[in-house]
């Protein structure tokens, strides 16, 4: 077998981080490879650097045995290579056929585009794909997996030599996968290279000639599919970290339920029947992977996200679906996203602390008692600041973070639900933080901790909760479970 | 699913069928009450004083389509006469109506182009700011005055005269529309206005250069208001600093009734000509009927705000049948 690309020692930095360290791809013409690794290994900025939308620090590329750069998209492009990308990148209100041939690839007639060529070549194109539609309707009113096809459709109307898929199947439904890998095994058959990323350990099982897994932004390990198991995939994909922190015991009284989730579906699709309880003074980790739906569950949860069904329910009563009626009755979020869900960047410390209980009872009645509040937060949560006028952009991420886990706080509720409460925080702050919540725990406050980071769930948890693709795949106890177990549960893996 | 009676689907007429629809009821509604209106003096005079909008909104749908913006087209409509002004003195006509779109073009069109295009810079603040400045422009070399000139027949036809039976304005309409219809519909360049506009990261993707297409549509509108500027030196037989002030606000109200998305990616040349076509029959009708024209800016306002509302339910309704059509083909 020859190779078709071959990426050696590709580095990548985004200011101080490091996406890729000497990663490095071998490509074979007429195989399809998964490229495996949890998320942040660097397995989607490997493959954008491929398709020229990202540009390697270091490294080099070849294809077919000789060296290329890409310095821009249509590089990638003109050397065969297409990507469907992670989030569809059609063009919604443009037809099938133009979004076929997007960048172009339209027919070029005396009087400028010939549209009626354009789409009969579209239809040709589809009908290879076994998508029967009207070229000339608008791309948006497909359903999505047919969208993605279109998408494949533009990599082959390119005539495309390497395919990369970009989580292709993180959106759809079982019977819609088969027909997709139906399409990529003849696309494979036809002698085009496709590389896979994918989270779904049965599908990448299933459908891989080669695997690739990365792991730290780092290369760890090729191999060929005889000899690949799950375990193979799991241990190379997931270092084993020591398991440390500081258990606070448990008191023997039998726990009192404070939220229940019944039965919730989203409009969006992004996740259907879930149900669970919450019990006072525990910590619940809700552990997937991203796209899982655990966002999605938990802005739903607070009234933030649509929901199609489903009943929240806090010491008995069913809460209306409003941000402020889930406040009122005692359950409050610390979004994913600190920049734009959370913070007002150039709002001061005192105002940024104090916004969730502007207009309410508690609101403070004079500046004096506002600076009692804000100081009394401060030193309890030892933020560390110059004064509390400080815009809060000036504070690092942790105490940041610290001042909108005490704006929650200052609701006084029963629940508090944080969304992937330290990323992008450092060691000795997410130390801090995984103290406050375990005092606060311990003071009888319900926490439930979303948290892509299997190290961080272990860390804190009493009990795990897993999603996969937008079902709950697993309730486990602290107790009684290895890291394997979550990531079987959370990549969808038959036990 | 059998319908009893088949109506054509609101969601597949175009997104300007509607404002087409309230442009014919106006005629007729006027012609039945107002007599002159559709004397042939009035028609003519709707027609002349629509070509100047129309021309700028024609560059506004090209900035727009691509989600951008451009308001400094009224502020380059004056720039460019008082250009005029001062070439026209010195050089045959041709050659000054030529120079002064030539540099007017080049110069803001680069300003805006390279700002917003190449440098990623938000369009609405950098174009703010060059309607400040070519505004300012124009009041520093005149002092404020008006300069008056003797146009000759070339730039009084384009702005005002005729050429035979028709409007000259009119038929400069008809090619600059003419040509970007087609230039949307049928080369590279328009269909990358569309996918910008509509996806940004999938144009990237597809290999199209999306800093390069923003920037031409920059150049097109300054291309634009530079030669309606040389039309409303020929209407008026003179150059005023005041020239176009606000108009922007206008074009941008009649390019949004003609069913161009400020959010990029949807819209049409036909519909912001039917559009500022329909925003001038509406100022006209009044005008005739007495109505004061402090009542036709209220009128205008309320006018775009219905439109921009038709337009969201007119989406809603479609989106929610395609979702319902979708969930009986699963249930079937």
């Amino acid at each position: 077998m020859t190779s078709r690309v071959s990426m050696v020692g590709i580095t990548k930095h985004f200011d101080a981080v490091k996406a890729l360290q000497g990663a490095s791809l071998e490509l074979h013409a007429g195989e399809i490879h998964t490229l495996a690794g949890e998320n942040g290994s660097g397995k989607s900025t490997l493959l954008k650097i491929l398709a020229g939308v990202i540009r390697p620090d270091d490294g080099t590329i070849a294809i077919d045995g000789s060296e290329v750069t890409f310095g821009k998209v249509r590089d990638a492009i003109s050397h065969g290579i297409s990507m469907v990308s992670q989030e569809l990148s059609l063009v919604p209100h443009l037809s099938i056929a133009e979004n076929v041939f997007l960048g172009h690839n339209q027919t070029r007639g005396t009087l400028g585009i010939d549209w009626r060529d354009t789409e009969k070549r579209a239809v040709d194109v589809l009908k290879r794909l076994n998508l029967d539609v009207d070229p000339k309707d608008e791309v948006s009113s497909l359903p999505q997996h047919e969208q993605q096809l279109v998408e494949i459709a533009r990599a082959m109307a390119a005539d495309s030599k390497v395919l990369l898929l970009d989580e292709p199947t993180s959106s759809l439904a079982p019977n819609e996968v088969a027909a997709l890998f139906k399409v990529v095994r003849q696309l494979r058959d036809e002698g085009v290279a496709i590389v896979m990323i994918s989270h779904r350990m049965s599908e990448m099982l299933d459908i891989s000639d080669r695997f690739t897994v990365l792991r730290d932004s780092k290369f760890i390990d090729t191999s060929a599919r005889e000899g690949v198991t799950e375990d193979w995939l799991i241990e190379r994909m997931v270092l084993n970290k020591p398991k440390k922190g500081i258990r606070l015991d448990k008191s023997s009284e039998e726990p009192e339920l404070v939220l229940e989730v019944k039965g919730m579906t989203d409009r969006a699709g992004a996740f259907q029947d879930i149900s669970f309880n919450l019990y006072k003074g525990e910590i619940v980790g809700l552990a997937g992977l991203a796209g899982a739906g655990r966002t999605e569950l938990v802005e739903a949860i607070v009234g933030l996200h649509p929901r199609e069904s489903g009943d929240v329910v806090v010491a008995g009563q069913i809460v209306a679906h409003s941000t402020r009626a889930t406040m009122n009755a005692g359950v409050v979020l610390v979004p994913d996203d600190r920049r734009q869900k959370s913070t007002i960047h150039d709002m001061s410390i005192r105002d940024n602390l104090l916004l969730a209980i502007h207009g309410r009872p508690q609101t403070p009645r004079s500046k004096k008692a506002e600076e009692k509040i804000v100081s009394d937060w401060v030193s309890k949560f030892k933020i560390k600041m110059s004064n509390i006028d400080a815009p809060i952009s000036s504070l690092s991420g942790g105490n940041q973070q610290k001042v909108v886990i005490a704006r929650c706080l200052e609701t006084k509720p029963k629940v508090l639900i944080l969304d992937e409460a330290t990323r992008g925080i450092d060691l000795g702050a997410k130390a801090e933080i995984y103290q406050i919540l375990r005092e606060l725990a311990a003071e009888g406050l319900a926490i439930l901790c979303v948290s892509s980071e299997l190290s961080e769930i272990f860390e804190i948890s009493d009990r795990v909760l897993v999603m996969h693709a937008g079902d709950l795949t697993a309730d486990l106890d602290r107790s009684s479970i290895e890291e394997s177990d979550v990531v079987s549960a959370a990549t969808g893996a038959k036990k | 699913m059998s319908n009893v009676i088949k109506l054509p689907r609101l969601s597949t007429l175009p997104a300007w069928f509607g404002v087409l629809v309230l442009e014919i009821f106006l005629l007729v509604v006027m012609a039945i009450t107002q007599p002159v209106f559709f004397s042939s003096s009035n028609i003519s005079n709707i027609v002349r004083s629509s070509a100047i909008p129309i021309i700028l909104g024609i560059g506004m749908t090209f900035t727009i389509l691509t989600a951008g913006i451009d308001l400094s087209v009224g502020s380059v409509l004056a720039f460019t006469g008082i250009l005029l002004s001062g070439f026209i003195t010195h050089m045959p006509r041709v050659t000054a109506v030529l120079l002064s779109i030539v540099i007017t073009t080049i110069v803001v069109g680069g300003i805006n182009g390279i700002l917003i295009g190449k440098l990623g810079l938000n369009s609405f603040v950098v174009t703010l700011g060059t309607l400040g400045i070519f505004r300012g422009i124009a009041y520093l070399v005149t002092n404020g005055t008006t300069r008056s000139m003797d146009t000759g027949k070339l730039i009084n036809t384009l702005g005002d005269g005729n050429l035979g039976p028709v409007p000259g304005p009119f038929l400069v309409v008809l090619v600059v529309a003419g040509i970007s219809i087609w230039a949307l519909k049928s080369t590279y360049f328009g269909r990358d206005v569309y996918a910008v506009g509509g996806n940004e990261f999938a144009a990237r993707l597809a290999g199209i250069f999306t800093s390069r297409v923003k920037m031409t549509v920059y150049f097109i509108s300054a291309l634009l208001a530079a030669l309606a500027g040389i039309m409303q030196v020929g209407r008026l037989q003179s150059a005023a600093p005041t020239a176009g002030a606000g108009i922007e606000l206008a074009v941008v109200a009649g390019v949004l009734l003609g069913g161009t998305r400020l959010s990029g990616g949807v819209g049409s040349i036909t519909g912001t000509v039917i559009g500022l076509l329909f925003l001038q029959t509406v100022q006209n009708s009044l005008t005739i009927q007495g109505v004061s024209s402090y009542w036709q800016q209220v009128v205008t306002g309320v006018l775009l705000g219905a439109a921009v509302l038709f337009d969201r339910f007119r989406v809603q309704y479609s989106g929610r049948r395609k979702s319902r059509e979708e969930n009986n083909v699963t249930k079937e």
